[in-house]
């Protein structure tokens, strides 16, 4: 049984997959032109959403660390953004943002790592980072002047700027596609890197990856400080979208929110999170519209079938959608493969 | 004492009331082929996991190439020069082959914690990682996962996890435990080759048949303590060594 099981990443890609991502981007450049305001929202957020789940997957997909704490990063990513761009709403405040978010997760990631890897073991780890999320979530509940406390914060855009990219919807689908597209190159080539490499020695075996040589605890925190940024940046982005902050960005709710779009798209498999941000995304929407269409009361519960679905799909699909189309497809060419080579003497 | 590459001191261990090694104190020469040979619980394994720094001693020094090791981090013994494999089959499973030796391979690079440069454009990690396919008889199953292996193949895979970090002095806890036995003289094979090309290699194992042509020293280990030590052909006859270990008769079953 040559089993030549291939992993995502494990060839170059070809031409004809490069073409077809070509195609792909083409679509997602052109399509917005047809879309209503309510379709360019969830577009953006799906976008968005997805870099999320990807900032995720690096530490629960690839180095096998279950933060609860991953809200902490966004939410102070969406309300950094609403912060300064509340100041001043340009570019320039736009970047500055970009550049506190940066230096205020590489420090938090940092300071969490410190945290949580004294701990032992995955569950003590869980425990830690679910706790630090929920004291920095009371800490912005009470600091009124600065975050409006339960009421939020919203955008103002008062005094317009860089037109149109923020003011029109349009503009903002292309910026948040433009930084879906920039992220996930920037995390494919870091979960493709010698780094990155060693996170998934670390996921599948800590201690030989330690007797390798390598200084897991280093390593992991360099996982941490990733994964923070890349959340801190999409919350950035997310705010100039929903042009509000709040304090729920901050809790165990868009912690879980990320853990979901892994678990749909596929743990450990990175784009997997484009597909698991789009489904759930989308689901919540879709069952919105229903309700309003048909007007049946028990549609009033989204969430008892989005519940549903997710209980199903873990069930039947545990590897996700994109991981269990690679075990789809892997099992077919396993199949071809026999079929080709029936009696290999295997060593 | 510059041939002396790997010394322990009165090492011992105890858990509880039990001194799983009892006083050892060995001197482990450079280039030579050591075997440590015991029976089952004679504190073989234990007595590697306090070289390697996986166990802490409770008494006793450890030194290697003349420094004190005794409390080095297991991390550092092996950025020093000492590379060990374990009894049971410790790879990364749902890792292929070649990415299980390229990432010792890489270690052994000290290519560091680069962030965004692709993995396969390190040419020096690549070629090695090729080199000890080779060398452990594996490069036709380089794309399969570490878990789809059979038994013999993740020996193997563990023991070129090892080899890729050119270790001065290599540990190998029973590589042939559990191997189907026309498996055994391949493995065999390997490790000559290996010291050939002059490593250092401590090797633990019960069956004293394996080792005798292989070894240049035997080790005999017996309830934590040594109970013998010398070239093969004496140990092996000796009467001590007879009647505490083997029960007599066995011993000279020739080289499988």
């Amino acid at each position: 049984m040559g089993s030549n099981v291939r992993l995502s990443f494990d060839k170059k890609p070809e031409l004809p997959k490069l073409i077809a991502l070509a195609a792909l981007i083409t679509v997602f450049l052109v399509i917005p032109q047809f879309m209503r305001n309510t379709q360019l929202i969830m577009m953006s957020r799906i976008f968005i959403l997805a870099v999320y789940g990807m900032s995720y997957d690096i530490l629960r997909g690839y180095t096998g660390f279950i933060n609860l704490g991953q809200a902490i990063f966004f939410g102070s990513g969406v309300y950094m953004g609403v912060i300064f761009l509340n100041m001043q709403n340009d570019l320039w405040f736009f970047m500055m943002a970009a550049g506190s978010i940066f230096v205020a997760s590489v420090i938090g990631g940092y300071v969490m790592s410190k945290i949580v890897l004294r701990t032992g073991g995955v569950v003590a780890a869980a425990m830690v980072t679910l706790a630090l999320g929920e004291i920095v979530r009371n800490i912005a509940e009470r600091w009124r002047t600065v975050t409006g406390g339960q009421d939020g914060l919203p955008l103002r855009f008062s005094r317009v700027a860089l037109e149109p990219l923020f003011t029109t919807r349009l503009g903002a689908y292309y910026f948040a596609f433009v930084f879906l597209i920039v992220m996930t190159f920037a995390l494919r080539a870091f979960v493709l890197s010698p780094t990155g490499r060693v996170l998934q020695a670390i996921r599948e075996n800590e201690q030989r990856a330690r007797f390798l040589g390598y200084d897991t605890q280093k390593y992991k925190t360099i996982a941490l400080i990733v994964s923070s940024v890349a959340a801190g940046f999409s919350g950035l982005v997310f705010a100039v979208i929903v042009r509000f902050a709040n304090t729920d960005y901050l809790s165990i709710t868009y912690t879980l929110n990320a853990l979901l779009i892994t678990l749909v798209g596929g743990t450990g498999t990175l784009y997997g999170s484009i597909l698991g941000s789009a489904f759930v995304t989308w689901i919540q929407n879709f069952l919105l519209d229903l309700n309003r269409s048909l007007g049946w009361d028990i549609l009033r519960y989204p969430m008892l079938f989005v519940g549903s679905l997710y209980i199903l799909l873990v069930i039947f699909m545990p590897a996700g959608l994109l991981g269990g189309f690679f075990q789809l497809k892997n099992w077919w060419d396993r199949k071809r493969l026999s079929r080709a080579t029936d009696n290999t003497p295997e060593a | 004492m510059s041939d002396m590459i790997l010394r322990t001191e009165h090492l011992g261990v105890s858990f509880g009331a039990l001194k799983a090694v009892n006083d050892v104190s060995l001197e482990i020469e450079k280039g030579k082929f050591t075997t440590i040979l015991g029976p089952n619980g004679a504190g073989k394994t234990t007595y590697f996991n306090l070289i390697s720094g996986l166990l802490k001693p409770t008494t006793g020094k450890i030194f290697f190439k003349d420094a004190d090791i005794t409390s080095y981090k297991a991390i550092d013994r092996i950025a020093a020069g000492m590379g060990r494999s374990f009894q049971l089959t410790n790879v990364f499973p749902m890792l292929t082959v070649h990415e299980n030796i390229r990432l010792s391979a890489q270690s052994y690079s000290k290519v560091g914690a680069r962030l965004f440069r692709s993995h396969r454009r390190y040419d020096a990690v690549n070629s090695k990682t090729d080199e000890i396919l080779e060398r452990v008889l594996l490069p036709h199953r380089r794309n399969a996962l570490a878990a789809s292996l059979t038994h013999g193949e993740q020996r193997k895979l563990e023991l070129g996890m090892v080899l890729a970090l050119e270790p001065e002095v290599l540990l190998l806890d029973e590589p042939t435990a559990g191997m189907a036995i026309e498996q055994v003289p391949v493995m065999i094979d390997i490790m000559r080759d290996t010291h050939q090309r002059g490593t250092t290699v401590l090797l633990i194992e019960h069956k004293m048949d394996l080792v005798k042509q292989l070894s240049d020293r035997l080790v005999i280990l017996v309830n934590g303590k040594v109970l013998a030590d010398g070239n093969p052909t004496e140990v092996s006859q000796n009467p001590e060594v007879l009647k505490a270990y083997l029960g007599g008769g066995v011993l000279d079953a020739t080289t499988a």
